[in-house]
């Protein structure tokens, strides 16, 4: 899947697909930007916005969003946000998940239900946590509930990986 | 001496008028005050409650700007990405709360259901007529507009909730109402929220919102432009209806706060203005009963002297007046009193008339107030 991506973006314009270690490069420079509507259902961090690079981790693998992106639409997984205003100067977010659009106006919209600042989050807590919602998964409940801690689990232990490579 | 007789018979006549409309004017006194007393408790409820709505409506404001900003956000979509034709058969949503005394919040959310039902554009200021199943599903969110629509479109009534709106929604509120629609398992094409749009903090209109479902939406041209790695519409119209929930319940509950504002300040002012007219219904009513009092003083009828300064004294009407003038029928004159009238009889005296007693009274009297009044007698 790997390399039919690698030829499509070869056809297409400014895709990259980044790993977790972040590729600052792009094919646009500074001077093209997209707007970024970054919004939270109690706090918009970012209303049309112009920034020159997004990487988002979505379901089927990290990406990252320049100018003039193809329409596409992407559900998020919960993990690292990176958000690239100008040259240089980068934000990072944790996002626990949502839908990142990007529309034919050059536009990228993300809808998620929480995100925060990396530095907000206290490793302590998520350990703590990690290993309660791991005890309530691996235990026996009903069937919901060990989903719904399945899915804790998988949200603790990304925040502790984004944590850990900040 | 005719003349003399006449003149002696039309006097007490008028002394007994007089007295009438004392009495009556003491009566309606006390239900004036009552009246006053009770409308004042009136006034400061509406007025506390006009300031706990206050508070509650400028966080509720603030709310609301951002999660209109999410929704627009989530819209954007949608508005790329048209339904090609119009969905007939559509699931409404009405949203509403559970608490009442805040206007007509309910009946214009309810009434705005029943027009697009019919047919007709739901928000009154735009939009345009489309075609609709008469039996498509609602579900309501909120007691009150649920008893109204159980009234009007009692088929149609597919789930009801309650216990949202008592504080500003929480996406979890919505997540989960859009769970419970998604597990109904009805048949829609799309779903159309009717809430209560905020103009400004003293006006609100109806209006609505409309989100395809996942069928409409892949079958959307606009919707083919987007290009998806793995396929997530149901994902997304799921998630989207989530969030279309999210801003209408936000919306609908600033809203609500500013119609409850707005309906207890009324209240008050009009409570206010029952105060200003009753309290001056009372002072001309208290002035009036001194002034009879002071004319009968003056005139010197003993009678009459005698009663006004007993009843003056009088705090309840329960206390009894006694009285040896046998003569005057005077229950008439205090509706309810109790006036007790006596005559010497030897060593005691003999009670004629209670107008407390039902039965007649005899001679020989057993109550306990009876003889503590004729001791007092006995002895003046």
């Amino acid at each position: 899947m790997s390399s039919l991506r690698l030829l499509s973006s070869v056809a297409r314009n400014a895709r990259i697909s980044s790993s977790p270690a972040v590729l600052k490069r792009g094919y646009a420079e500074a001077t093209d930007k997209i707007k970024l509507s970054l919004v939270l259902p109690h706090q918009s961090i970012f209303t049309s916005q112009d920034v020159v690079q997004v990487n988002l981790s979505a379901v089927t693998g990290d990406m990252g969003v320049l100018a003039n992106h193809i329409p596409t639409v992407e559900s998020l997984r919960p993990g690292t946000l990176e958000v690239i205003e100008s040259e240089g100067t980068s934000k990072k977010w944790f996002v626990s998940g949502g839908f990142a659009t990007v529309h034919p106006n050059n536009s990228l919209t993300i809808n998620a239900v929480e995100a925060a600042p990396l530095e907000d989050f206290s490793a302590e807590a998520v350990r703590a946590n990690l290993a309660e919602a791991q005890k309530v998964a691996n235990g026996n409940g009903s069937e919901e509930d060990k989903l719904e801690a399945s899915i804790e689990v998988g949200v603790y232990e990304a925040l502790q990986y984004a944590l850990s490579s900040k | 001496m005719l003349a003399q007789r006449t003149l002696a018979l039309r006097l007490p006549a008028k002394a007994a008028n007089a007295n009438l409309t004392q009495a009556r004017n003491m009566a309606t006194l006390r239900e004036i005050e009552m009246r006053l007393k009770s409308v004042r408790n009136i006034e400061k409820i509406t007025k506390s409650m006009k300031m706990i709505a206050s508070t509650k409506l400028s966080k509720a404001q603030r709310a609301m700007n951002e999660a209109k900003k999410y929704g627009s956000a989530n819209t954007e979509l949608f508005q790329h990405a048209t339904a090609e034709e119009s969905p007939k058969r559509k699931l409404f949503i009405v949203i509403s709360s559970d608490k009442g005394l805040c206007g007509g919040i309910h009946s214009s959310v309810t009434k705005a259901t029943r027009r697009g039902l019919r047919g007709q554009p739901i928000s009154e200021s735009e939009g345009k007529a489309v075609e609709v199943d008469s039996d498509s599903p609602i579900v309501v969110i909120g007691d009150k507009s649920k008893s109204q629509l159980s009234r009007a479109l009692p088929k149609n009534l597919t789930l009801t909730v309650n216990q949202i709106g008592r504080d500003i929604p929480t996406f979890a509120d919505a997540a989960g109402v859009a769970d419970l629609i998604t597990k109904l398992d009805a048949e829609y094409d799309s779903v159309v929220i009717v809430y209560n749009k905020f103009v400004s903090s003293i006006a609100y209109e109806a209006a609505y919102m409309e989100i395809s479902n996942e069928k409409i939406l892949r079958e959307s041209s606009g919707f083919r432009t987007y290009e998806q790695e793995d396929d997530s519409t149901k994902d997304l119209a799921e998630f989207s209806l989530a969030n279309a929930i999210y801003a209408a319940l936000v919306e609908g509950h600033a809203c609500e706060m500013s119609s409850r504002r707005n309906a207890m300040d009324n209240a008050s002012k009009n409570a206010g203005d029952m105060i200003s007219s009753l309290q001056l219904q009372y002072n001309r009513g208290r002035q009036a009963a001194i002034t009879n009092e002071l004319v009968d003083i003056i005139t010197g009828n003993p009678l009459n002297v005698a009663l006004s300064c007993a009843h003056s004294l009088i705090s309840s009407p329960k206390v009894p007046v006694l009285c040896n003038d046998v003569d005057v029928e005077q229950e008439a004159l205090i509706p309810g009193s109790r006036i007790i009238k006596f005559k010497p009889q030897g060593n005691g005296i003999s009670v004629l008339h209670n107008s407390a007693l039902s039965e007649p009274p005899h001679t020989e009297s057993t109550s306990v107030s009876q003889r503590h009044c004729m001791r007092a007698l006995r002895d003046i």
